[in-house]
């Protein structure tokens, strides 16, 4: 399979198969994802496919949420808040630390 | 209590001034003028005392002109009568009569009146509530008494929480406290002298009753005044001053209406963010503790809200002369020079004569260094001191926005859960480890009502920059006696800032 570092969206996947196509610079808020995907030594960097073994497809499709939140607002002043479901905030807590953002 | 005795002198402190603490590091800056002035026993320039002023009847207090002599004083304390002869002989206190019919009643009649139920006596002015709870709370308490019933206990309860009743295996300071307040609480005193109780913590539940004191009529004889028709709303004032407190607890930043509050000779290191919900507070004594920094909300109560008289010195704060400086705003001349070039004068002095209100308002005199934390809080850069200096705003690296990082998001939900509040740190540990600090800091915000960034003023759990800024306040030092006259030396002291985003820096605001 040729690299896909040139490929402009990766695919982010839950441990329960639902897959979110995000553009890499979103990817790349996390800095566990922007290693992960710079590097051709790793699997996902040759594929553009991480797998989330760990979490959820909702707990995942928030972290995609929030990697576009975070894109979008990147130099604004005034950020809104995000909206997080109470229940989703603890494994949210956990895969911020996992993705070091 | 009676509020009519004043406070008792301070102990003798030896004022610990930071140029004693240090004498060789400021060398250079500080001319040997300045530090003779330091040394002194003030260093106050109005030399006023940093105690909490007396009280005396003939004070301002409203209703304590001599029209008004019989009424109650709605001050500190009531008037001393004198009762008894022309000619000196005292009567005996009549109140006596009452304590020995109290003796002789049988406290526990067996007689269960539906009218008790209501708690309506606790309403009355009672002459000594608490003996009368102690009773109570005896003939209750005591197992062979079968009369008392479940109605009984439920008012129990309620008289507990309202009038904090001691608890067993309280420290004897505590219990005293919880008395002093009861007694407050049920004569409608509206000035709570906790001093000199050696009191190293505030015991829990011990202030939150005092939110809803209520200050008692003063119509006790037929003939109605005028005078009588006063507010009910109490001037509320705690005095604290030489205790050993080294924390402050959150109740007390609960008391949105309370108007006085001393501190004088504690043990506090740090005055915590949250006092910017005293938003009465008119009056505060912080000197004689282990302060190095004041928090930049106390500088927000004075811009904003009702605080004229800050009494903070002696403390050991960090010396200007000492700190770092990233701008001046109101420039120093015996230092290097920024950006202005006007006459050098001897230190640091307020140049602008411009506006009326500028002698009075607090006066921005310089900036520290900024300190940027990384995600998890802790400073970044190669510098982990905060009293360092990192780089440049650019030093930050990796993927470094303004946006708050998902730790952040994730966090400001947790603070906003519920039931953060009532978990204890046993059901705290048994989430993964790395999550237990996270989860403690996130419910020391929601503990302390939130906690809004400086700048932006959204809520934040995490800062993400810190910086000292200095400024000066001596109107709000000398009472708003008078301002701030041109060409004065100022006395900056320093204020603590937290921002909650990279952007949330000095001068984005």
């Amino acid at each position: 399979m040729a690299p896909s570092t040139d490929s402009e969206f990766v695919t982010i996947v839950s441990n329960d198969g639902f897959e979110f196509i995000i553009p890499r610079s979103a990817a790349c808020v996390s800095e566990t994802f922007r290693l992960m995907l710079s590097s051709t030594n790793f699997p996902e960097g040759r594929t553009g496919r991480c797998v989330l073994e760990d979490y959820s497809g909702v707990v995942v499709e928030k972290i995609c949420e929030y990697f576009c939140y975070n894109e979008k607002h990147k130099d604004q002043v005034n950020v809104p808040d995000m909206d997080i479901p109470p229940e989703l905030c603890l494994e949210l807590l956990m895969a911020a630390d996992f993705l070091n953002t | 209590m009676d509020g009519e005795i004043p406070l008792p002198p301070p102990r003798r402190i030896r004022h610990r001034s930071p140029a004693t603490a240090n004498p060789s590091a400021t060398g250079l800056a500080v001319s040997s003028f300045q530090r003779a002035q330091r040394l002194s026993r003030f260093d106050d320039r109005s030399s006023q005392p940093s105690s909490d002023p007396a009280l005396f009847s003939s004070d301002d207090i409203p209703a304590s002109g001599l029209e008004n002599y019989h009424a109650t004083v709605s001050g500190a304390g009531r008037k001393r009568r004198y009762r008894g002869t022309w000619w000196g002989e005292q009567v005996l206190d009549p109140k006596r009569k009452r304590a020995d019919f109290k003796d002789k009643r049988n406290v526990d009649s067996g007689v269960w009146m539906g009218s008790d139920e209501s708690g309506a006596e606790s309403l009355l002015p009672s002459e000594d509530g608490s003996t009368w709870g102690e009773d109570l709370r005896k003939s209750v308490l005591d197992p062979r008494k079968p009369g008392s019933s479940a109605p009984f206990l439920t008012e129990m309860e309620n008289v507990a929480q309202t009038r904090a009743f001691r608890s067993a295996g309280e420290s004897d300071a505590h219990r005293f406290a919880r008395e002093v307040v009861g007694d407050c609480l049920d004569k409608g005193l509206e000035s709570i002298d906790l001093g000199d109780f050696h009191l190293r913590t505030i015991p829990s539940g011990l202030l939150p009753p005092l939110q809803h004191l209520t200050k008692l009529p003063s119509v006790k004889e037929a003939p109605v005044s005028e005078n009588v028709f006063t507010s009910l709303q109490p001037f509320l004032r705690i005095y604290l001053p030489n205790n050993s407190l080294s924390a402050l607890h959150n109740d007390l930043f609960e008391l949105s209406n309370l108007k006085v509050l001393s501190l004088r000779n504690n043990k506090l290191a740090e005055i915590p963010s949250t006092i910017r919900r005293l938003t009465a507070l008119e009056v505060l004594n912080l000197s004689v503790n282990q302060l190095t920094y004041l928090p930049w909300e106390i500088l927000k109560l004075m811009q904003h809200g009702e605080l004229k008289h800050l009494t903070v010195r002696p403390n050991p704060f960090l010396p200007i002369e000492e700190a770092q400086i990233a701008e001046w705003h109101c420039k120093p001349n015996d230092k290097k020079e920024p950006e202005n070039d006007e006459d050098s004068t001897p230190s640091f002095q307020s140049q602008e004569e411009s506006s009326l209100n500028e002698g009075w308002a607090p006066l921005h005199v310089a900036t520290g260094p900024i300190t940027y934390m990384d995600m998890e809080g802790n400073p970044m850069g190669d510098s982990p001191s905060r009293n360092r200096p990192t780089p440049t705003p650019s030093g930050p690296t990796s993927p470094v926005n303004d946006a708050p990082s998902l730790r952040e998001v994730a966090l400001r939900a947790v603070s906003k859960l519920p039931y953060l509040e009532h978990t204890t740190d046993e059901e705290l540990a048994e989430y993964p480890a790395l999550l237990v600090p996270l989860l403690q800091q996130a419910r020391e915000v929601r503990a302390a009502g939130g906690q809004p960034c400086s700048v932006c003023q959204r809520e934040y759990v995490i800062p993400r920059t810190e910086w000292m800024e200095w400024w000066d306040f001596t109107p709000c030092e000398n009472g708003m006696k008078m301002p701030r006259c041109p060409g004065e030396k100022l006395r900056p002291l320093p204020f603590r800032r937290f921002g909650c985003s990279f952007s949330c820096v000095p001068g984005s605001c």
